[in-house]
C-alpha cells in the first residue's frame, strides 16, 4: 500500500501538481480532527450527533474538531470505498448490515472490546447478544450496532375496514394471526378497494433479502449459519416461496412485479417494514396500526435489520476515534440516540423507556414488536462478499416472478448460481 | 475583416518575434515553418498537460492496478501479473455483459441520432412556434438526472402512466422494466429522451447552414423531398453527423446512473452493461484489480470504435477531403 | 426555405411534434408541479396534472435544511470558471490542431482524443489518490481542474477543431499579408468567427459541470462546499428516506434558471452556428 502511494506522490510531484497543494501533515501530536461518514443527512440526526460531539470536545481538549460527513445512501459504499482506496479513510464510519461481514472479517475495522470495557460506566455487558452477533469475529466486537430495528407490519385500518376483512388486531385477539389469514385479509383489500394488499417494502422484486421477513416463518434461510450451504432449495424455502408465489399470482395479495404502491401515501392495506418508519405516519389522514409479523408454519418469529458504527484501522487517529465511539454510545448517549435508532442495550429496551421517545407508538406495540423482536430476532441474510452474492441471487430469482414459474426449478437455479460464491 | 497593425501583431505574439517586415540575419533561421512549430506546440500545451495529468496518468495507474489483486477493505495489494486478464477470458458472465452492451449501445445510438435528426428536420420547417418546441425538446437536458429517472421509473410500472396511455388506445402494454428486452428498450428510451436535445440543437444548426439555393435547384430538376434529403441534406450535414455519432457512441458506453436506478442491471443480467459491471466489481464487490481490468477492456473497446469512426470519415464526410 | 407548406402538411407536422413532445414535457411538468403538492399526493395514482393546493413550504425548507444559496453559488461559480477555462484551452488547442502545421500534430491529437474515451467511474480512484496526495480533497480544485484540462475538455477541443477546419484557407493568407502572428490571427480573426462554436462548447461545458454528480460526492465532504446535484441528495427524513417535496423543489430550482438562459440564448446560438459554421 505504502509503495503505491509513494509512487503516486512522486509522479504527481514530478508533474508539478504538488506546487499548488497544501494540506495537513499526518501524525502530528497537536489537537486531532475526527471524521465520521454517515448515510443520514437528516438535520435532527446531525444536530444530535453534533451536540454529543461538542460535549465530548469540552472534556477532551485534544480533539479539535469532529465532523459528520453525510454521503447519499445509494452511493454510500462507493464513496466510502473510494476514500479508503484513495488513502483518505474516515476515522469512523457507519456500516450497513449487508456490508457488515465484509468489514468485520476483512480487518478494516479496529476491535472495540478493550476500549469499551475500560470506559467508566459503559456497561459493556448490557449489549444484547442478538444485536452484537453480526458484528463479532473471533470473539471480538468490530462494530457497535447503533440501530437494531425489527420488522413489523403497519396496517391501514381504514382500507381493511372498507374491504370488510378481518383486521390483524382482531386476528391477534383470536390468536389467529398467521400468514394464511394475513394473505386472506390482504387479498380482500386488493380485490375490494382497488389498492394494493400487502407490500414488502424495499423488496420491489429486487431487494430479495427483505423476503426473509416472510420465509423465516417457515424456518427457511438463505444459507446455513456457517455460510457454506445454500438454503434456497431446502424444502422449507420451497414451501415458503410456493406460498409467496401463490399469494402474489393467485391470491393477488401482494402487488405484482413492476407495480409499486406506497403504504405511507395510503396506497396499500399493509406493509412489512422496520418500525423506525412510524414517523412517516405522523400526518397521515388514515387510521393505522402496528403489529408483529404473523406466525408461519414454524410459529412466531421476528427479523431485524441493523446499522453499525466502526473505527477504521487505517484512520489517522484510530485510538482517539475509538474513545469517542465509547462516549457516543455510552448509556446516557444511547438513550438519546434511541429516539431515532432502536438501541442494542437491554436496560433501554423497556416499553416505558422507548415510549418516551416514540410518542406515535403505544407501549404494547413497542413491547410486542420492538422489545420481543430484538430479543429473538433473526438478522436479515448476510455473508462475506454479500454484494456479489446478492447480485447473483437477484438475477437468478428473476424468473420466479412470473405467473407460471417453476418455483422449485428457479430455487435450484439460485443455488447453482451461488454455490461457487459460498465456497469461496 | 478588421484592419490590423503590425504593432498589435507584435504585442500579441507568443514570443518576441522579429517584426513582420524587418529583415535580419536571424530571419532565415526563424522561418514561418519554425514559428508555426513553436506556436502550434504552445497552443496545445495546456490541453496536453491536462491530458497527461488527468487522463494518461490515471489511465496508467488503472493499468497498473489491473495487474494486482487489490481488495480495498482487507488492504491487500498483491502483484498477480496477468491473472486478472486470464480471469477476464474465463469470466462466464462477460459474454452476456458484452452482448447487453452491444445491444444497448447500438440501440441507443441509432435511436438517438434518428430522433435528433427527425426533430431537427421537423423544427426546421418555418412554422410558427418552433422556438417553443425547441425549448420543450431541450428541457430534459437540464433536468436533474435523479428526478428524471425517478419519474420514469414511476411511469414505466405495470400500472404506470405509459401503460395507462397504451390502455386508453386499446393496447395492452408489457410490464416494461420486468421483461429482458423491454427493460433494455426502456432504459434506452429514457436516456435518449433525456439527452437527444443536445444532438437536435447541433443538427438544427447544421440544417440551417445548408444553402436554400441548393434545394431550389433540386426542385427545378424535379427531385422529391426524400431525394433532396438524401442527396443534399445528409452530405452537407455529414460533419455534424460524425461529431454527434462519436459523442453519442462514447456516451452510450458510459451510461450508468439510469441503469443503477431503473433496473440495477436486471432482470437477469439483461441490462448489465460493461460500465455497470465494472462498477459492481470495483465498488460493490471490492475487487478493484479485476474492476480495473474491466476498465482497460472498456477503454480498448471505445478506442477501437472511435478509431474506426474516425477512419471512416474520409469516405462519407463531405468536408474532410 | 418556403413558407407555403400545404395546410394539411402543416397540421400533420404540428400533430407529430405535439405527440413527440409528451415524453419530453411530462416528467419536467411532474417535477415542478409535484414540488407544490403535499407529500402524500406526490405518488398518488393516477398523478394529478395540477396541484390541488399551492404549498410553498417545501421551497422554504430547501433553504432551512441546507446552505442552499451557498451551494447554488458554488455550482454557479465552478461552472462559470470551468466554462471560461475550457473555452480558452479548447479554442487554442482546436485552432492549432485544425490550422497550424506542426510536427507531431496528428499523434498529439490522437493522444488528446484518448480523453474522450474514458468514463469517470474508471479514473475516479486514481484521481482521488492524486488529489489526496496533494491535499486537495474537500476543495473545489478537482471539480475545476479535471473538467477544464482533463477528459471533459477534450470534447470541447474536438468541437473547436471540427469548426476551425471548415474556415476558408484565405483567412491565414490575408492575415499573413497583414503581417499578423499566429496568436494575433487566432485572437483577432479566427476567434470572432468562432463565436457560434464557442456557444456550443459553452453550453456543453456549463451543463456538464452543472450536472456533475459522482465527482462532487467523492471529493467534497463539507455541506458549505457542496454543489447542487449533491445537495439534492441531502434532503432526507429521519430514516434516510428522501423528502420528496423538498427534493423536487430543489431540483426545480436547479433546472429552471438554466432553461431560461437557453430560451434567451438559443436563437442566437443556433442561427449563429448555422450561418458561419458549415458553409464550406
Amino acid at each position: 500500500m505504502r509503495k503505491r502511494l509513494t509512487a503516486v506522490v512522486a509522479l504527481a510531484a514530478m508533474l508539478g501538481l504538488s506546487a499548488c497543494g497544501g494540506g495537513d501533515s499526518a501524525g502530528s501530536d497537536g489537537p486531532v480532527s475526527l471524521r465520521m461518514t454517515t448515510w443520514s443527512a437528516n438535520e435532527a440526526h446531525l444536530k444530535l450527533f453534533n451536540d454529543i460531539a461538542a460535549e465530548y470536545q469540552s472534556s477532551h481538549p485534544n480533539v479539535a474538531k469532529i465532523t459528520f460527513d453525510p454521503i447519499p445512501f445509494e452511493s454510500y459504499t462507493t464513496t466510502l470505498t473510494t476514500q479508503i482506496a484513495g488513502g483518505n479513510p474516515p476515522d469512523l464510519a457507519w456500516v450497513l448490515e449487508n456490508a457488515a461481514p465484509d468489514f468485520v472479517s476483512s480487518g478494516a475495522l479496529l476491535p472495540l472490546d478493550e476500549t469499551l470495557r475500560k470506559t467508566d460506566g459503559y456497561g459493556f455487558d448490557e449489549l444484547a447478544p442478538a444485536a452484537t452477533k453480526l458484528w463479532q469475529a473471533d470473539g471480538k466486537l468490530y462494530g457497535y450496532p447503533f440501530s437494531t430495528s425489527p420488522f413489523g407490519i403497519f396496517v391501514n385500518t381504514d382500507l381493511v375496514k372498507a374491504a370488510g376483512a378481518k383486521s390483524p388486531a382482531e386476528l391477534i385477539a383470536a390468536n389467529a394471526w398467521t400468514w394464511e389469514n394475513a394473505v386472506t385479509t390482504a387479498s380482500a383489500v386488493a380485490a375490494r378497494t382497488g389498492k394494493a394488499g400487502l407490500v414488502v417494502r424495499d423488496f420491489d422484486y429486487k431487494g430479495w433479502d427483505n423476503l426473509s421477513t416472510i420465509w423465516t416463518g417457515w424456518g427457511a434461510q438463505a444459507w446455513s449459519a456457517d455460510g457454506k450451504t445454500c438454503g434456497f432449495n431446502a424444502h422449507e424455502m420451497v414451501d415458503a416461496m410456493t406460498f409467496l408465489h401463490q399469494a402474489i399470482f393467485t391470491a393477488k395479495a401482494l402487488p405484482g412485479p413492476g407495480t409499486a404502491a406506497d403504504f405511507f401515501a395510503g396506497e396499500a392495506g399493509m406493509t412489512i417494514t422496520q418500525i423506525s418508519r412510524a414517523s412517516l405516519l405522523d400526518k397521515q389522514k388514515f387510521g393505522w396500526d402496528l403489529v408483529p409479523l404473523p406466525a408461519g408454519p414454524k410459529g412466531n418469529y421476528s427479523v431485524i435489520g441493523q446499522g453499525g458504527m466502526g473505527v477504521l484501522k487505517k484512520g489517522k487517529h484510530a485510538a482517539v476515534a475509538a474513545d469517542f465511539l465509547a462516549f457516543l454510545t455510552n448509556p446516557a448517549n444511547s438513550a438519546k440516540l434511541a429516539q431515532f435508532f432502536p438501541p442494542p442495550r437491554t436496560p433501554l429496551l423497556t416499553a416505558a423507556t422507548l415510549a418516551k421517545t416514540n410518542p406515535l407508538l403505544k407501549p404494547e406495540q413497542l413491547q410486542s414488536v420492538v422489545i420481543d423482536g430484538i430479543a429473538n430476532g433473526v438478522v436479515k441474510p448476510n455473508h462475506t462478499g454479500q454484494a456479489e452474492l446478492s447480485q447473483a441471487v437477484r438475477s437468478a430469482l428473476d424468473p420466479m416472478w412470473k405467473a407460471d414459474a417453476d418455483v422449485r426449478g428457479v430455487l435450484d437455479g439460485v443455488c447453482s448460481a451461488i454455490n461457487p460464491l459460498l465456497a469461496k | 475583416m478588421p484592419v490590423l497593425t503590425d504593432n498589435v501583431a507584435g504585442r500579441a505574439e507568443p514570443r518576441p518575434a522579429p517584426g513582420g517586415t524587418a529583415a535580419s540575419p536571424r530571419r532565415r533561421w526563424w522561418t514561418s515553418r519554425r514559428r508555426d512549430q513553436l506556436a502550434g506546440l504552445l497552443f496545445v500545451t495546456p490541453q496536453l498537460v491536462g491530458t497527461a495529468l488527468f487522463v494518461l496518468l490515471p489511465l496508467g495507474l488503472v493499468v497498473w492496478y489491473s495487474l494486482h489483486e487489490w481488495n480495498v477493505l482487507a488492504d491487500t495489494f498483491d502483484f498477480v501479473g496477468t491473472d486478472n486478464y486470464r480471469e477476464l477470458v474465463d469470466d462466464p458472465k462477460l459474454p452476456g455483459v458484452l452482448r447487453s452492451t452491444l445491444f444497448f449501445s447500438v440501440g441507443l445510438v441509432v435511436f438517438n441520432l434518428a430522433l435528433a435528426l427527425l426533430l431537427a428536420v421537423l423544427l426546421n420547417q418555418r412554422l410558427r412556434g418552433t422556438v417553443v418546441f425547441r425549448t420543450l425538446f431541450f428541457s430534459p437536458v437540464v433536468v436533474s438526472l435523479v428526478a428524471w429517472t425517478i419519474v420514469w421509473g414511476f411511469l414505466l410500472q405495470d400500472n404506470g402512466g405509459v401503460n395507462g396511455v397504451a390502455g386508453a388506445v386499446g393496447l395492452d402494454g408489457p410490464n416494461w422494466l420486468r421483461g429482458e428486452w423491454t427493460a433494455l428498450l426502456s432504459v434506452i428510451v429514457v436516456q435518449v429522451v433525456k439527452n437527444v436535445g443536445l444532438n437536435m440543437v447541433l443538427f438544427l444548426a447544421a440544417l440551417q447552414g445548408v444553402p436554400a439555393e441548393l434545394y431550389e435547384a433540386a426542385r427545378v430538376e424535379g427531385a422529391s423531398r426524400w431525394t433532396q434529403f438524401r442527396r443534399i441534406t445528409v452530405p452537407l450535414i455529414s460533419p455534424t453527423i460524425l461529431l454527434t455519432s462519436i459523442i453519442t457512441v462514447v456516451g452510450a458506453l458510459q451510461v450508468f446512473a439510469q441503469i443503477a436506478v431503473l433496473t440495477q442491471g436486471g432482470p437477469g443480467t439483461s441490462t448489465t452493461v460493461l460500465v455497470y459491471y465494472l462498477y459492481q466489481q470495483a465498488f460493490q464487490f471490492h475487487q478493484f484489480g479485476y474492476g480495473s481490468t474491466l476498465s482497460v477492456l472498456l477503454f480498448l473497446i471505445v478506442l477501437t470504435l472511435t478509431v474506426v469512426q474516425w477512419r471512416m470519415r474520409r469516405k462519407w464526410v463531405f468536408h474532410e477531403q | 426555405m418556403n413558407n407555403r407548406l400545404p395546410l394539411r402538411a402543416r397540421v400533420a407536422i404540428y400533430g407529430l411534434i405535439c405527440l413527440l413532445a409528451i415524453p419530453f414535457v411530462f416528467p419536467t411538468w411532474w417535477m415542478v408541479t409535484s414540488s407544490f403538492k403535499p407529500v402524500s399526493d406526490i405518488f398518488a395514482f393516477p398523478p394529478s396534472l395540477i396541484p390541488t393546493e399551492l404549498s410553498f413550504s417545501a421551497y422554504r425548507r430547501v433553504f432551512e435544511l441546507q446552505p442552499f444559496a451557498q451551494q447554488y453559488l458554488n455550482s454557479a461559480y465552478i461552472a462559470a470558471v470551468v466554462t471560461v477555462g475550457t473555452l480558452a484551452v479548447s479554442s487554442l488547442a482546436g485552432y492549432a490542431f485544425a490550422r497550424i502545421r506542426f510536427r507531431g500534430q496528428h499523434a498529439l491529437f490522437l493522444v488528446v482524443l484518448v480523453g474522450l474515451l474514458i468514463p469517470s467511474e474508471v479514473t475516479i480512484v486514481p484521481l482521488f489518490q492524486m488529489f489526496n496526495s496533494v491535499g486537495m480533497i474537500d476543495t473545489h480544485w478537482p471539480l475545476i481542474l479535471v473538467p477544464t484540462l482533463g477528459a471533459p475538455s477534450v470534447l470541447a477541443t474536438f468541437i473547436m477543431r471540427q469548426f476551425f477546419i471548415t474556415l476558408p484557407g484565405e483567412l491565414e493568407e490575408a492575415a499573413r499579408v497583414d503581417g499578423l502572428g499566429r496568436l494575433a490571427t487566432f485572437w483577432r480573426i479566427a476567434l470572432p468567427l468562432a463565436r457560434p462554436a464557442l456557444g456550443a462548447v459553452a453550453i456543453f461545458t456549463f451543463l456538464h459541470s452543472w450536472n456533475l454528480y459522482l465527482e462532487p460526492i467523492v471529493f467534497l465532504s463539507t455541506p458549505e462546499k457542496f454543489t447542487l446535484p449533491q445537495a439534492l441528495t441531502q434532503f432526507v427524513d429521519a430514516y434516510g428516506g428522501p423528502m420528496w417535496d423538498v427534493q423536487l423543489s430543489a431540483a426545480s430550482m436547479t433546472a429552471l434558471p438554466v432553461l431560461v438562459v437557453f430560451v434567451i440564448a438559443q436563437r442566437q446560438f443556433i442561427e449563429g452556428l448555422a450561418h458561419t459554421g458549415l458553409k464550406g
